[in-house]
């Protein structure tokens, strides 16, 4: 079902880089090509590296005209501001807010993953009835406009009362993440050997333990990464968590951060931090996954 | 014009690994020279530094006369041929055999005829429009072919081309290039780890290895002394068998009392090993004139010929003989050697000594 | 001859322990509905169903506030919405948009892949710290360049200050507005185009470009005849996945500039979102809605098709 690289740039051996044989005398080409590089890469860190530096500003120097690169007195009160309530003790609201994150990424990419692989699996294994069109049409409700669906969405949970409930965004967010976990869970499944399967059930084990005891085990590198992926979509997820949650103890951190610039006047610098700390875990995850960058983007389509 | 000469060739990589080590090589023009020796020989790094894919890192090459060290692939007037066949996957086979032509600006007119030449000498009419997706590995092996020959370069180097075909295609191919290098005419350089390959097709074979050369010469000289134990081990299917062996009295004495005329110059009283080719023993009914006892230990009815496996002395022997022969599995035999006298090698140096 | 090793005995037979015949009466057609069937039905509950409803309810003149039951005005809403100057507007937004920042990132994406195929070391370095953008919650880009193109605060036009270039209003200007939306969506999407051709040059192998050295080929010819053409069906499946997220996008315009100056940066779906959310109109929304996601099923079908045929051929 998905394309594979070798596929789409049909090989028959190895692949070898394509990078020029070592060796020869450094042109002027090589010279242009590494500056234009360089040139790219600080156009691309630059934004990162400059909410980094305003999240550890003090006030004025936030607001600085002309804008202060280096030279300036670093302080955690944005940090500690994320996390604590102003001018008291306790979790502050944006606290409160990542937790309700972390509960609600967690909990629907558990879901996703639990309804997902098997149903990946089955899809791997067995022909079906239109399996092709089955597939495509689960990976369609993934390109749905969300602020389309989330019209009804929002009328359903009304009549349910799940609107402004955790347990609402778990459910959207499972059903958001399966199309994402079944396409790309496929491929994995679709990389183990079904012998393996075949030899358990001549050794009288039923198709259902051959899976469970044999090719689950397998399978566990795949499903870890399938599942840090459906957690990034889950924590940078907006638009359903901004229209379906309103009070402090039900959203999450997305439409929480983006409150703060709602308002007469604006706290970039805790912007700056709270931004930061929300971005830092997805960064710390996909490096983690990175061998998987390409199958997880592309929802499974495409894989290395 | 198409001669190779090769001075001194080293070649170390980046990381420290010496892949050739001192290489001395002299190509005829015209030759179809082998070079064979199992994987991380040297060989392909041989052929990538004679092609300027690889900058070797001491020594000389030349082709023609003229000094290739510091020429690019492109300027050598060269064609190889890889093992995987590098044809484009998105060209048909005909845009594939105009590349070379293309890249070099050729008009239309010319670019036509050239790769019709090349077609119509590899039998590849009617399957020009054809991408290489579609072509069999015989026909894309043919395809790759066609795009070297199509530039009329002064030197073909070839790099396992038939490793990637079926059996039987690879006999019909290996004819095929014989025979089409011998109508061109024109140098080629062939690199394999196949022997049987490299005994078909080479006027000359180079056998290497771990980066040096074991031994140069002509496929019958090859075959009947192999300069090294290693020679004397890859060569031939089945393999020499390499037999410990005694002088006494004059008289060489192998496994379980096996009889060898000695060749001249062997030293006494020193450890040696024997080459007996299969084809110079012969297995007879047990107690028959000049043979020592022996037993059966397998028997492969080939359908032109038997291979036994014969255990005297606590040795096995392989035997060829013709089909006709049939002694059953643990049948007592005897088995004498029937051939001039061996090469015979020193164990520890593992050169020939006579 | 040896003797037969009496001490050998044929080994007992292997069994399977007792639980590993657990479900076996289920078969295999059993067992795949079993397995496939909760997550159909979660979909169709979250995903499908709601999709239904909000066809039902663009033949109504539904309102969310209202308490009035609603009426049936068949395609009363469709035909509004297609002869709505309003919504030509928009429609002439999101392509503008679609277009420009899909085609930035296409042609800055394949480029710096192409720089990093041609360094031979740090390629995994490089590749990662290149993929930080992408990797950010579309949120806190917005956030990000937000405050960096701030016509006072921002360091952008700090810089352009330093140099003596004057500020720009990057967010507040009618015509620099959807200009800058574009930027930021390339600065953030251009790794994912990126990440797909570098995948699809380091996967042309070696040898391809060697056969063509020595055939006397040129880098340009090379790269036109060998490079181009082997990358440009993987290219092409990112391009088509970024043009269907960009149609759908509306976080970036949320909080970069929340549709402003005016209207000048409302794509369709920022436009569909003020219809339900602030006009309170959500039957003439969901129709709305439900054009949308016409136009995603039409380019969804030729995403997959494409997809299809290059795993096909």
């Amino acid at each position: 079902m998905a394309v594979r690289v070798e596929d789409a740039v049909p090989v028959e051996a190895t692949a070898r880089s394509a990078a020029p044989p070592p060796g020869r005398r450094r042109s002027l080409r090589s010279v242009v090509e590494i500056v234009l590089l360089a040139v790219l890469l600080v156009v691309m860190l630059f934004p990162v590296v400059w909410m980094l530096e305003t999240s550890l500003k003090e006030g004025r120097d936030v607001y600085a005209v002309p804008a202060k690169l280096l030279g300036f007195d670093v302080t955690f009160d944005h940090y500690k501001d994320v996390f604590v309530q102003r001018g008291g003790t306790g979790a502050s609201d944006l606290a409160v807010s990542f937790q309700n994150s972390v509960l609600v990424a967690g909990l629907s990419t558990i879901i996703a993953t639990v309804l997902g692989v098997p149903a990946a699996w089955a899809y791997s294994r067995f022909t079906l009835k239109a399996k092709r069109d089955q597939l495509f049409f689960i990976l369609s409700t993934r390109f749905m406009p969300p602020v389309v669906v989330v019209i009804p969405i929002f009328l359903m949970y009304r009549d349910l009362s799940l609107i402004d409930t955790k347990l609402g965004l778990i459910l959207i967010y499972s059903a958001f993440n399966l199309p994402f976990t079944i396409w790309m869970m496929k491929g994995f499944v679709d990389e183990v050997p079904s012998e393996y399967e075949d030899a358990a059930m001549l050794d009288g084990y039923s198709r259902f333990e051959a899976f469970h005891r044999f090719t689950l085990p397998l399978l566990v590198p795949g499903i870890a990464a399938t599942a840090v992926f459906a957690l990034i979509f889950s924590w940078n997820e907006f638009v359903f968590a901004v229209f379906l949650t309103s009070s402090e103890e039900a959203r999450t951190a997305p439409p929480a951060i983006a409150g703060l610039i709602g308002g007469t006047t604006i706290d970039w610098g805790l912007v700056a931090a709270s931004a930061m700390v929300f971005a830092v875990p997805v960064l710390l995850f996909a490096f983690l996954v990175r061998k998987h960058l390409v199958a997880g983007v592309t929802l499974g389509a495409v894989r290395r | 014009m198409g001669e190779i000469s090769i001075e001194g060739l080293q070649k170390r990589f980046p990381d420290g690994t010496l892949a050739v080590e001192h290489l001395d090589l002299a190509i005829g023009e015209g030759e179809l020279f082998v070079m064979l020796g199992p994987s991380g020989c040297g060989k392909t790094t041989t052929l990538r530094c004679i092609a300027g894919l690889e900058r070797h890192t001491a020594g000389h090459i030349r082709i023609g006369g003229d000094l290739v060290d510091d020429l690019r692939p492109s300027e050598r007037d060269i064609a190889m041929v890889f093992q995987f066949y590098a044809l484009y996957p998105h060209m048909t086979a005909r845009e594939n055999i105009a590349f070379p032509l293309r890249a070099e600006g050729l008009r239309d007119a010319d670019v036509g005829d050239r790769v019709a030449e090349a077609a119509r000498m590899l039998r590849l009419e009617g399957l020009l429009d054809r991408r290489p997706g579609r072509l069999s590995g015989g026909e894309q092996q043919r395809v790759a072919l066609a795009r070297a020959m199509v530039r009329h370069p002064r030197a073909f180097l070839m790099d396992e081309p038939l490793t990637n075909l079926d059996a039987e295609l690879r006999a019909d191919m290996r004819a095929e290039l014989k025979h089409l290098q011998q109508r061109l005419g024109t140098t080629m350089v062939y690199v394999t780890h196949d022997q049987v390959e490299a005994m078909a097709l080479g006027h000359r074979i180079a056998i290497m290895r771990e980066g040096r050369l074991e031994q140069l010469g002509t496929p019958l000289e090859v075959y009947d002394r192999p300069a090294t134990l290693f020679c004397a081990r890859f060569i031939g299917s089945p393999p020499m068998n390499l037999v410990d062996v005694e002088l006494t009295n004059g008289a060489l004495t192998g496994p379980g009392g096996l009889a060898i005329e000695p060749p001249a110059g062997l030293v006494r009283g020193v450890r040696l090993v024997a080459g007996l080719r299969p084809e110079a023993l012969d297995v007879t009914d047990p107690g028959a004139e000049g043979t020592v006892a022996g037993r059966v230990v397998s028997e492969e009815m080939l359908g032109d010929e038997v291979i036994y496996v014969i255990e005297t002395g606590g040795t096995d022997l392989h035997v060829r003989m013709p089909p006709t022969t049939h002694y059953g599995s643990e049948a007592p035999v005897g088995i004498r050697h029937a051939g001039g006298p061996p090469p015979v090698y020193d164990p520890g140096t593992e050169q020939v000594v006579a | 001859m040896a003797a037969p090793d009496s001490t050998l005995q044929p080994a007992a037979p292997l069994s399977a322990p007792p639980a590993a015949r657990r479900f076996g009466w289920l078969g295999d057609r059993g067992l795949a509905a079993l397995f496939i069937s909760p997550a159909l039905g979660l979909l169709l509950f979250l995903s499908v169903f709601p999709l239904l409803w909000a066809l039902y309810l663009s033949f109504t003149d539904y309102s969310v506030t209202r308490d009035v039951p609603a009426q049936w005005i068949w395609f009363e809403n469709y035909v509004d919405l297609l002869t709505s100057d309003q919504v030509h507007q928009r429609a002439v937004t999101t392509a503008v948009y679609v277009i420009g920042a899909v085609g930035l990132q296409t042609v800055l994406g394949f480029t710096i892949a192409y720089l990093i195929s041609r360094r031979a070391r740090g390629r995994g370095l490089m590749t990662t710290l290149f993929l930080t953008p992408m990797m950010l919650s579309p949120v806190v880009v917005g956030l990000f360049w937000k405050f960096m193109l701030d016509a006072q605060f921002g360091v952008v036009n700090s810089f352009l200050n330093t140099l003596g270039l004057g500020s720009v209003e990057w967010l507040t200007n009618q015509r620099l507005a959807l200009l800058s939306v574009i930027v930021v969506d390339t600065w953030q999407w251009t790794p994912f185009i990126m990440l797909i051709a570098l995948a699809g040059l380091t996967a042309v192998p070696r040898y391809l470009y060697e056969a063509a050295e020595i055939d006397r080929a040129s880098e340009w010819f090379r790269f036109r005849r060998i490079t181009l053409p082997l990358v440009w069906p993987l290219l092409l499946i990112a391009v088509l996945f970024r043009a269907i997220e960009a149609f759908r996008l509306f976080d970036l315009v949320y909080i970069l500039t929340n549709g402003g100056p005016g209207v000048a940066t409302e794509t369709l779906s920022f436009h569909v979102y003020k219809t339900a959310f602030l006009g309170f109109d959500t039957g003439r929304a969901s129709a709305y809605g439900i054009l949308m996601v016409i136009v995603v099923i039409v380019m969804a079908q030729l995403y997959l098709r494409y997809l299809n045929r290059l795993q096909g051929r």
